[in-house]
């Protein structure tokens, strides 16, 4: 113990060099972003602080009205719709494209780099945009159609997914692949019956992982003019109704903890 | 990992059907979502003018494209102008800003919560004693954590306009709440998994909560810490475009200001900055995060 200790602290002074500097980078970044603000001027503008009251106030005189409870529920479906739909076609997006981008598909070193790639190259590019952008795209070429937001969540996830997706292919042991090999299977078979099934609970984990972030964007699809939980919140707040504003947001808080909680179940399991 | 019910190849003679377990049973529950899932939406779809897969559906695809190049249309596209770069060229150094600004409030806001958010530290094995009180200060909050993280950025940015004025900053703070559930949440997570024995020999000196938390925990956590801060960074500079919606300022703003005004070539630049921007902080996390390591 004390060995290590010492030969820890002999080494020290040249790590913590480079820390330091990275320490002073975000520092200054952070300071110097803030000093973009307008100091001049306040930044709560007037009656902020009274609406942040009756907000407060409006917790503890919930609107649990017959009326708003339906349209939470109802809400609330359109919401999950939204999120597995889009994650279905997530799927169909990721699963393909992520396998050529991983280039364990082929032995060939020059078309698994043009393959590869290209394929990697579009995934970054699917979801270096954010899918409500995608959304008010999709809206303004096909006007409020639902499949609209089931794209546009399906774009950037599909993107998301079909990158870890390769990275998990490429990080399956390689000793059962090789053996697999040695009997004369091509890469495809190897693909097939040595990568992908090494490589399915993880996955399925990161699959159901990605679900809770799907509930939370198809929650927001609603800023662009379709329907589900976000729709209801922002028209509450134009109303300036805080009690149905909580509901809503507690019926989104339920929702999102529902989904976390059985997707932890799952990829506990999953992982043991 | 691998193990894909080893138990049942070794029972396979005796049992006709296959064992129910969780993870089978959360796999039906998912096919029967997806398939009610796809009937809602369709139903949906189909209850519009047009069905989504038709002719009409692809017309519009590619009128919408030919606007947004600005084929067809009278001017200088904006894209075209030196000009037009140069001032969304200071709304995207906006939204850089206040991504910095979102990611510094979420790991203040992280690193002040984030070891009471650690069980093995408030009640479990690192707990120099067990109490009520810090058990209480746990659970409170991993709530806060909860919370903060079911409710998306946008939508924080919806009720903090309500309170602070227009600008940056209420965008920054939308984003920084959101992040700072998921920074505490994953930075509480990694105090969970730390090795325990060099805290353990710290407590075997006599050192208290708060000591064992500075010169035990802190100096093995924060490098995960900081690599967790730029992985968040790469998403929130993707998010602030959206925030920008509501609150004023940045991209996100003069974009929803160009879609009511069938600015069409003015948002294919407001891309392309976006595009900029992604690209650009993806390429500094990554070297920064060489750094921290």
């Amino acid at each position: 113990m004390t060995s290590t200790t010492s030969r820890d602290s002999a080494q020290k002074p040249r790590l913590l060099e480079s820390r330091r500097v990275l320490t002073l980078i975000l520092l200054a970044a952070f300071v110097g972003s803030l000093l973009n603000l307008d100091w001049t001027t306040g930044f709560i503008h007037s009656g902020g602080i009274d609406a942040m009251g009756e907000f407060a106030k409006a917790l503890f005189t919930l609107d649990l009205s017959a009326d708003t409870l339906t349209s939470a529920i109802s809400a609330s479906w359109t919401t999950v719709a939204y999120a597995v739909a889009g994650l279905t076609l997530a799927l169909l997006i990721g699963i393909p494209l992520g396998a050529i981008g991983s280039g364990v598909l082929t032995r060939s070193p020059w078309l698994r780099v043009t393959s590869g790639g290209g394929t990697r190259f579009s995934l970054a590019f699917f979801r270096s945009i954010h899918e409500l952008v995608w959304a008010w795209l999709f809206v303004a070429a096909i006007g409020l159609s639902p499949m609209a937001a089931v794209l546009a969540l399906a774009i950037p996830y599909g993107g998301i997914l079909g990158r870890i997706y390769a990275e998990l292919l490429q990080d399956v042991p390689d000793a059962p692949l090789r053996s697999l090999r040695s009997t004369g299977a091509s890469e495809w078979r190897v693909f097939w019956y040595g990568r992908l099934p090494m490589a399915l609970p993880d996955m399925l984990s990161y699959t159901f992982y990605r679900l809770e972030c799907g509930i939370r964007s198809a929650a927001i699809m609603s800023f662009v003019g379709l329907g589900g939980l976000g729709h209801e919140i922002r028209i509450s707040l134009d109303d300036l109704a805080y009690q149905q504003v909580w509901t809503y947001l507690l019926f989104l808080i339920g929702l999102v903890v529902i989904v976390d909680v059985w997707s932890t179940m799952v990829r506990r399991r999953l992982s043991e | 990992m691998t193990t894909f019910d080893r138990t049942q190849h070794t029972q396979a003679p005796t049992m006709r059907w296959p064992r129910i377990t969780f993870i089978r049973l959360s796999l039906l529950a998912m096919l029967a979502l997806i398939i009610a899932s796809w009937i809602f939406v369709l139903n949906a779809d189909g209850a519009q003018n047009h069905s989504f897969l038709s002719a009409e559906t692809f017309n519009r695809f590619k009128d919408f494209f030919a606007d947004l190049l600005g084929v067809g249309s009278s001017g200088t596209p904006a894209y075209a102008q030196w000009s037009e770069w140069r001032s969304t060229g200071h709304l995207a150094y906006d939204t850089l800003v206040m991504s910095v600004m979102a990611i510094g409030f979420a790991a203040i806001f992280a690193l002040v919560f984030f070891m009471f958010g650690a069980r093995n530290m408030m009640m479990g094995e690192l707990a120099p004693y067990g109490s009520w009180f810090w058990r209480g200060v746990f659970f409170f909050v991993r709530g806060i954590f909860v919370v903060t993280r079911a409710i998306p950025e946008l939508i924080w940015a919806m009720l903090i306009i309500f309170v602070l004025s227009p600008g940056l900053l209420p965008g920054a703070v939308a984003l920084g709440l959101h992040n700072a559930g998921i920074l505490g949440k994953l930075s509480s997570e990694i105090v969970e998994g730390l090795d325990q024995r060099p805290i353990q020999a710290l407590r075997s000196t006599g050192a208290g909560r708060f000591q064992v938390m500075v010169y035990g925990v802190l100096p093995q956590a924060l490098p995960r810490f900081v690599t967790y801060l730029f992985y968040r960074w790469e998403v929130i500079i993707r998010t602030a475009i959206v925030v920008g919606f509501v609150s004023a300022g940045g991209l996100g703003t003069e974009f929803r200001l160009s879609m009511s005004y069938f600015h069409f070539t003015t948002i294919t630049l407001l891309l392309v900055w976006y595009l900029i921007l992604v690209l650009g902080v993806d390429i500094t996390a990554s070297y920064l995060r060489r750094l921290a390591r």
